[in-house]
């Protein structure tokens, strides 16, 4: 009974390490397509890099957030693929980071799930000098991503179809 | 015996049962994957990282971004600037070898930009030579790089699109082996020689306002290079005299004045440092750039 009890477990730990394993490929490989489609979005602007952020929808709010710079005398792009999102998300683009109480909001995206959606610096810009009524321009933008909370969720043992990612792409003009 | 056979029995099974699952064309997405409960093995606890990103997190632009910008800003092409290909046998640790790939990064950008291509071949054979000792041969491994240089050598745009594809190959490579943690390091030494000869060109043309604002400008990168190389997985490379140095410089840039002015004014576009000021910074950076390419 001890062995058959055993054998049952280890059967169970080898299906599941299979099936983690072929989720995490097929994942990952999709990835891979999504940031080569969010690249080919940035065109004309030249490629600079990309961050992928990686999360898993819970019962409550998260935000992440990625600190992007802006350098003068250069435009920008920033193309983000919603391709692999299991639920919708919003995109909020600040000057400042989430510690600061009196950032400006200069952008929101929402309805990115399964969605390529670009943006570019020098409206970033405009909003900014509006909002501050100033000549000055942007530095660094700070984007964050409200991950929106789904109910039923299992917070501490995520599964795959509570598994998310924004592929963000940037791009700048030469 | 017994035991032996049952876990020859078990090995079997659980090899047979991987092998038809990894093949399986159903993925049933409504099987839980407790990637958190069978940990113990370190793969899981690789799955949960790739899955959970940092709460705060940020992009450093590309060395060909950095090389860009200082030249849409004037900076002209100094060959003695650059750091000597063949100072490469010199660097036998670990963070030595990152960090000087790093610094022949910004010297291949450099070279491109202004039309160096035969220098910036040789740039690229060190950034191999280095990717080699530091775990990146697969960036360079299929050799069609160098063979695209080489087709490519006098075609400036085309030299470009080659340089992009390696920063881009090495970000994938380090994304999916999960290296992120020295992006940092190499990053670092990029950093520093793309200061170093942002201050090279203006020490030897002081009329270049351009290239001035535009080292003062780069330095607001620098906190986040300093954060990503505190990454705990970078211990084992002694690099504290990395952080302790570019916290110093850190530390002197944000006390001057200029720049104190500069973040209480909304209006201001540009960040001009006084003479004082950009020959402290300009003595800090020279002998970080030589501490990091002395080995």
């Amino acid at each position: 009974m001890k062995k058959t009890l055993t054998l049952l477990g280890l059967f169970s730990f080898a299906i599941l390490f299979a099936q983690t394993a072929t989720n995490l490929t097929e994942f990952k490989e999709n990835i891979a397509s999504q940031k080569a489609e969010a690249k080919t979005q940035l065109k004309p602007y030249r490629f600079d890099g990309s961050k992928v952020t990686y999360f898993n929808f819970k019962t409550y709010k998260q935000v992440k957030e990625v600190e992007i710079y802006l350098f003068n005398n250069t435009d920008y792009r920033f193309s983000f693929n919603g391709k692999s999102l299991p639920n919708d998300i919003t995109i909020e683009i600040y000057d400042k980071d989430k510690t600061q109480g009196d950032r400006i909001l200069l952008k929101t995206i929402d309805g990115l799930q399964g969605k390529n959606v670009l943006v570019e610096s020098s409206e970033l810009n405009d909003t900014y000098r509006a909002a501050k009524n100033s000549k000055g321009r942007l530095k660094r933008v700070f984007v964050d991503y409200i991950i929106t909370p789904v109910p039923g969720a299992v917070n501490k043992k995520p599964t795959m179809k509570e598994r998310g990612a924004v592929v963000l792409v940037m791009g700048y003009k030469n | 015996m017994k035991k032996s056979k049952l876990a020859y029995k078990l090995f079997t099974l659980s090899a047979a049962f991987l092998m038809l699952s990894c093949g399986g064309e159903n993925h049933d997405e409504t099987n839980e994957v407790n990637v958190v409960d069978t940990a113990g093995t370190g793969s899981d606890e690789n799955f949960e990282d790739l899955f959970e990103s940092p709460e705060i997190d940020y992009h450093l632009p590309s060395p060909l971004q950095v090389a860009s910008i200082f030249k849409k800003s004037g900076l002209s092409y100094n060959s003695d600037a650059t750091s000597k290909p063949d100072l490469v046998e010199n660097y036998t640790t670990e963070l030595n070898q990152m960090l000087n790939f790093g610094v022949y990064s910004a010297d291949m950008a450099y070279c491109v930009l202004n039309e160096q291509s035969n220098e910036g071949r040789k740039y690229l054979q060190v950034i191999t030579d280095l990717a080699e000792k530091i775990g990146m041969e697969a960036v360079f491994e299929n050799k069609d790089l160098m063979e695209r240089f080489d087709t490519n050598i006098e075609d400036k745009d085309s030299i470009e699109v080659l340089m992009i594809d390696i920063h881009e190959r090495t970000e994938m490579y380090m994304d999916e082996n999960d290296m992120q943690h020295q992006q940092a390091v190499h990053f670092a030494g990029a950093w520093t020689e793309g200061m170093y000869l942002g201050v090279y060109d203006f020490e030897n043309n002081p009329e270049k306002d351009g290239v001035g604002t535009q080292i003062a400008e780069q330095m607001s990168i620098l906190g986040n290079i300093i954060k990503g190389l505190a990454d705990p997985k970078n211990d084992g490379m002694d690099i504290e005299w990395l952080i302790a140095d570019m916290g110093s410089i850190e530390n002197t840039f944000n006390e001057f004045e200029s720049v104190n002015n500069y973040y209480e004014d909304p209006d201001a576009e540009e960040l001009v440092l006084t003479t004082v000021e950009y020959n402290t910074l300009s003595e800090l950076i020279k002998t970080l750039r030589t501490k990091i390419t002395n080995g």
